[in-house]
């Protein structure tokens, strides 16, 4: 079953668990027909303890026997009338959910795209009126001129998170696993960022315990996981602070940590920053969707994350991922 | 001495917005260019214009890009032309059609107008 029926069918589940509750009626109906296994037990038991002879029916017991199974056929038709029942709507729920879940696909794939043509626009224009081809452009003009791109470049990754989101939340993500060495991945990511940490003069630490580390999984999206990861420790780097990536091998699994000497975060945030919009310092240039879709990422190939704080230094972010069993060792 | 020819870009593009400060870029580099709002317009003015590059969007009326591309590739008058995809679509499977069929560069909008105008300077400068 894929991401998007399971939820349908949670959903569904969800629905006709909060219908039960409010309908006392129903529940009554569910307990009789779980009580109404007694006397079968007991019919069942006395027919086998005489040897499946129906004498017992003719005894001096038989007509509270025949009450009893009387009441145990009531039971099992009522039992069997309400589990239909429940089976019915669950279908029927996890049916509309999926539905609506499709419409809401549809809708985001087709806002971000009617959203992504306009910005192409407003950002090509922006840049024309910046270099100068429309006529002459003071400092001070152009100051404000690239705010508006830097705003329009935030939409940009907005937009762009927000279908990432969407597609791997809806299941229309599969990943595309091979073999990849894990340091290498690293090594790609950690070049792109050398302008950022130069900039805070942020000293980088590399903790690397197996260089020929691989991982059957999807590159582009492990990539993915690894520059949220380290975009993240480096914004909340203070300026002159440490970053620091461990990797090492944990029996059939590999364990990355992202180390930054950062603040701590709050108790009550480890685990809600996964959440979708959620940031823990609304100043910082960000979507709030970058730890979510990292998760999603994470959770699609088998592995989990986490965060923590580490006393004395600031906090880390975890990630285990299963490793793959034919590990190449260079 | 002969005046070197500018070059001539092919917009093939539904947003109008878009194709005016496209227009307004490409001049700054020395390009002339034509535009053509939806599929068929786009192939008509590719074999009646004598274009050096053209820049398509995949999300078009009256056929979609990927049919102006197929169309083009198969023309014995437009298959040499470079084509650069200019797209608000995200599929990889669309990205991996138009590469098979023969795109020079493939650009995800919004895109930077500096790196596309660096693709553009890099495709005619091979061409």
């Amino acid at each position: 079953m894929n991401k998007q029926n399971k939820i349908a069918v949670d959903t569904g589940l969800k629905v006709v668990l909060q219908e039960l509750e409010e309908n006392p009626y129903r529940k009554f109906k569910i307990a009789f027909s779980l009580m109404s296994i007694i006397p079968f037990l007991v019919f069942f038991y006395l027919l086998v303890s005489r040897l499946f002879t129906m004498e017992i029916l003719a005894s001096d017991i038989g007509i509270v026997l025949s009450i009893a199974i009387f009441i145990s056929l009531c039971g099992f038709f009522v039992g069997y009338s309400v589990i239909k029942n429940i089976l019915n709507k669950i279908v029927l729920y996890a049916v509309q959910a999926k539905h609506s879940d499709e419409l809401k696909s549809t809708f985001v794939a087709s806002v971000s795209h009617e959203l992504k043509n306009p910005l192409s626009a407003i950002k090509t224009n922006l840049f024309n009126v910046m270099q100068g081809l429309v006529g002459s452009v003071n400092e001070e003009q152009k100051r404000i001129l690239q705010l508006c791109d830097n705003i329009i470049e935030r939409m940009k990754y907005l937009v762009n998170d927000l279908l990432d989101l969407h597609k791997i939340e809806a299941g229309m993500v599969e990943a595309k696993r091979k073999l990849c060495n894990l340091l290498e991945v690293l090594e790609k990511q950690i070049k792109e960022f050398e302008i950022m940490l130069n900039k805070k003069r942020i000293k980088f630490i590399r903790e690397v315990l197996d260089k020929g580390l691989s991982v059957w999984a999807d590159e582009d999206k492990i990539t993915l996981v690894v520059n949220n990861l380290l975009s993240n420790a480096i914004k909340y780097t203070p300026e002159g602070g440490n970053v620091t990536l461990k990797i090492c091998p944990a029996d059939g699994l590999v364990r990355l940590e992202f180390i930054n000497s950062g603040e701590h975060i709050p108790s009550d945030k480890l685990e809600k920053i996964f959440d979708k919009f959620e940031r823990l310092d609304y100043t910082k240039e960000g979507t709030g969707l970058g730890l979510a879709i990292t998760k999603d990422i994470v959770e699609l190939h088998k592995g989990k994350i986490w965060a923590e704080n580490v006393p004395e230094q600031g906090n880390k972010f975890v990630v285990v991922l299963p490793c793959d069993l034919r590990r190449i060792k260079r | 001495m002969e005046e070197k020819k500018p070059k001539k870009i092919l917009i093939v593009e539904d947003e109008q917005e878009l194709i005016s400060s496209l227009t307004t870029l490409f001049k700054s580099g020395g390009y002339l260019t034509l535009a053509a709002y939806d599929a068929l317009y786009g192939i008509s003015l590719a074999h009646k214009e004598n274009v050096d590059l053209i820049i398509l969007d995949l999300g078009l009326p009256a056929g979609g890009g990927l049919y102006v591309l197929e169309h083009l590739k198969k023309s014995v008058m437009t298959n040499s032309i470079p084509v650069l995809v200019l797209t608000a679509r995200q599929e990889k499977e669309l990205e991996e059609k138009a590469d098979r069929l023969g795109v020079e560069a493939y650009l995800h909008k919004p895109f930077d107008p500096k790196e596309l105008l660096a693709k553009i300077k890099e495709i005619l400068e091979t061409k």
